[in-house]
């Protein structure tokens, strides 16, 4: 079976003025298709920096992302920022909806960047919408929502365009147990339904305990790749 | 509101307002500039150019604006028409005949003075009312001619054209009607007549009264030469320029052209406007863009999580530049137009708003805007997508 994403050996080196501060120490990782995976560790760990590289969104020093057969780490700053228009969907703790636009005009946003058309598919929308429990919340600005709307809101953003990937960071941070509760649930129903990769970051232990597998990461390395307590087992 | 522009342009209406002034004010500077001083020219040359009489007489030198109007002898009317004889106060002078095919002519002063309507200037003429009508088709439609000017009750009377006489206003600010004072040479003049067409000035008065309060006694400023017939034109021309040398002799219908060439100044001028106009423009969107691109960091970092293309973020802020842009010069035109209709409404400035000055001037607010925000954009463009989204 063919993964959906590969790390080989994967390091991240930052430099700080003089000094070379290591991120990323030889992480390895393998994730197959429709697998939820949440990947826990300290701060400082790593693990941003991971999301961040296998997101395309930064150039590891070495080693190899692989997604879907394309290799992250051989193309440009363009290619980079094209297959993250094709593959990837992010997650972030803070929402970052924006604020002007509406629940509806934000996937349209997303929709027109993927496209680069203005004709989109409004079935899509409005199924993905309903999915995440927000028809009635389409006109709504992002103020005019509550903490755990915007993050579905923000969810159903990131999978509108059906990316191989969606990566979260820890996307249920900012909000409270129930909210956290829904938005988990609605992940779980996204990779259960419609089988999507999900790769989250999180340091809630029942956040994690949703996933199919949990990675702990340590100084840069995939230290443990586990299943969880309760989660069910067979999956790939 | 699902348009991100629309959206962002609204988010910030007090700076977007203060942009769109910025670019309408480039806009209103080369619109009313360029109209007022195309209007002006343009009119003093159609007012210049309406007379009948087909050859102006001028001293030599450039026919410009500038220094003691009076510098030509009135005494070449009489000489043009009649020729010079020897006279027993000067034996010496050379006889000159009577310039073939001139039917009449005329001595004409001609002074420009500050507005009364305090913005601006007007020109004078100083006439001969006798000859001067044998020269032109003026017609009166109110009152009566000019006198000569010798007799005291004819020294400060004035015939205006019919523009000055329904726009204009009198020293107590009434309509300007026959009998009607108003301010010429800083002066108090008697409007004794109202005539049509425009010819010349809008204001006339008896050279002789002009040739006094400049103190250029027996001058003029040109003689305004009438021809037999127009063909003969050309013929009189070259013997003016035979008998009388180191006098400028021109054709009536030349003086549109001579106009435009005795103003090149002015052209000089309007490019600088036009060159203020778009640095304006370029600077209030340089300025408004940037600001925004450090104020929307995380927004760009959100769309380039979300695959946006460096290309796609330069359009979206080159798009918002160019819709501030174009309500700026659709403000900008409002206001021009609005301040055409005062001025011509309370003053005797004419502002010509001519469509490839309005494309121009459009071009320029647009353009400025598109040019000012590529640095923001680029700028923008080429943020570090983790660095944007952690942007607080």
């Amino acid at each position: 079976m063919n993964p959906v994403l590969e790390t080989i050996d994967l390091r991240m080196v930052y430099h700080v003025g003089k000094m070379e501060v290591p991120a990323l120490r030889g992480a390895t990782l393998r994730v197959e298709v429709g697998e939820y995976v949440a990947i826990m560790g300290p701060s400082g760990c790593g693990k941003s920096t991971f999301l961040h590289i296998v997101g395309g969104m930064l150039k590891p020093t070495s080693g190899r992302v692989v997604i879907e057969g394309e290799d992250l780490t051989a193309m440009t700053d363009a290619q980079r920022t094209d297959l993250r228009r094709r593959k990837i969907g992010f997650v972030f703790q803070r929402f970052n909806l924006f604020p002007t636009l509406t629940a509806e005009g934000n996937l349209k946003l997303a929709e027109r960047i993927y496209s680069g058309k203005k004709t989109q598919d409004p079935a899509r929308r409005q199924g993905v919408l309903r999915l995440l429990g927000l028809e009635d919340k389409t006109h709504h600005k992002p103020l005019e929502l509550s903490g755990g709307e915007q993050q579905r809101v923000a969810i159903a953003r990131a999978v509108i365009n059906r990316p191989a990937i969606l990566l979260a960071d820890e996307p249920t941070g900012n909000l409270d147990t129930e909210n956290s509760d829904v938005v988990l649930n609605m992940m779980g129903q996204l990779n259960k339904e419609f089988r999507q990769t999900i790769i989250m970051i999180t340091h809630n232990a029942e956040a994690a305990a949703r996933a199919d597998r949990v990675i702990e990461m340590r100084d840069g390395h995939v230290v443990r790749s586990r299943v969880p307590a309760g989660a069910v087992q067979g999956r790939p | 509101m699902d348009s991100l522009i629309a959206a962002n342009i609204g988010q910030r209406p007090l700076r977007t307002a203060i942009s769109v002034i910025g670019v309408a004010l480039g806009v209103i500077l080369v619109t009313l500039f360029v109209g007022l001083a195309r209007g002006m020219m343009h009119d003093a040359a159609r007012r210049q150019s309406n007379v009948d009489a087909e050859v102006r007489f001028l001293p030599g030198g450039n026919v410009a604006l500038a220094g003691n109007p009076l510098m030509l002898s009135a005494r070449y009317a009489d000489a043009i028409l009649h020729g010079v004889q020897p006279t027993a106060d000067d034996p010496d002078l050379e006889p000159k005949p009577p310039i073939y095919g001139v039917a009449a002519t005329s001595a004409v002063g001609e002074y420009v003075q500050n507005s009364v309507a305090g913005i601006g200037f007007e020109m004078v003429d100083g006439l001969d009312y006798a000859s001067f009508i044998n020269t032109t088709h003026l017609t009166l439609a109110k009152g009566r001619g000019l006198g000569d000017g010798l007799a005291p009750d004819t020294e400060y009377e004035a015939i205006v054209d019919r523009y000055y006489a329904d726009l204009g206003k009198d020293i107590d600010g009434k309509p300007v009607r026959i009998g009607s004072k108003i301010t010429v040479l800083a002066h108090e003049f008697t409007v004794a007549g109202i005539y049509e067409p425009a010819v010349l000035a809008r204001v006339k008065i008896p050279l002789r009264t002009m040739q006094q309060l400049l103190g250029g006694p027996e001058n003029c400023t040109f003689v305004m030469v009438k021809c037999e017939r127009p063909e003969l034109a050309d013929q009189v021309v070259e013997q003016l320029r035979r008998y009388y040398p180191g006098n400028r002799v021109i054709l009536t219908n030349e003086i549109p052209a001579l106009y435009s060439q005795g103003l090149a100044p002015v052209e000089i001028f309007l490019k600088v406007v036009i060159g203020l106009g778009l640095i304006i423009s370029v600077l209030v969107i340089l300025l408004a863009m940037y600001t925004t691109i450090i104020e929307r960091t995380r927004e760009i970092g959100i769309l380039k999580s979300l695959g946006a293309s460096k290309r796609f973020i330069v359009m979206i802020i080159e798009k918002e530049a160019a819709l501030i842009s174009a309500m700026g010069v659709t403000l900008g035109f409002a206001v021009a137009l609005l301040g055409k209709l005062w001025l011509e409404a309370n003053t005797r400035l004419i502002v010509e708003l001519e469509p490839k000055w309005l494309l121009i001037a459009a071009l320029i607010g647009v353009l400025g805007g598109i040019i000012g925000a590529i640095y923001p954009a680029m700028r923008a463009a080429n943020l570090d997508p983790v660095e944007a989204i952690s942007y607080d």
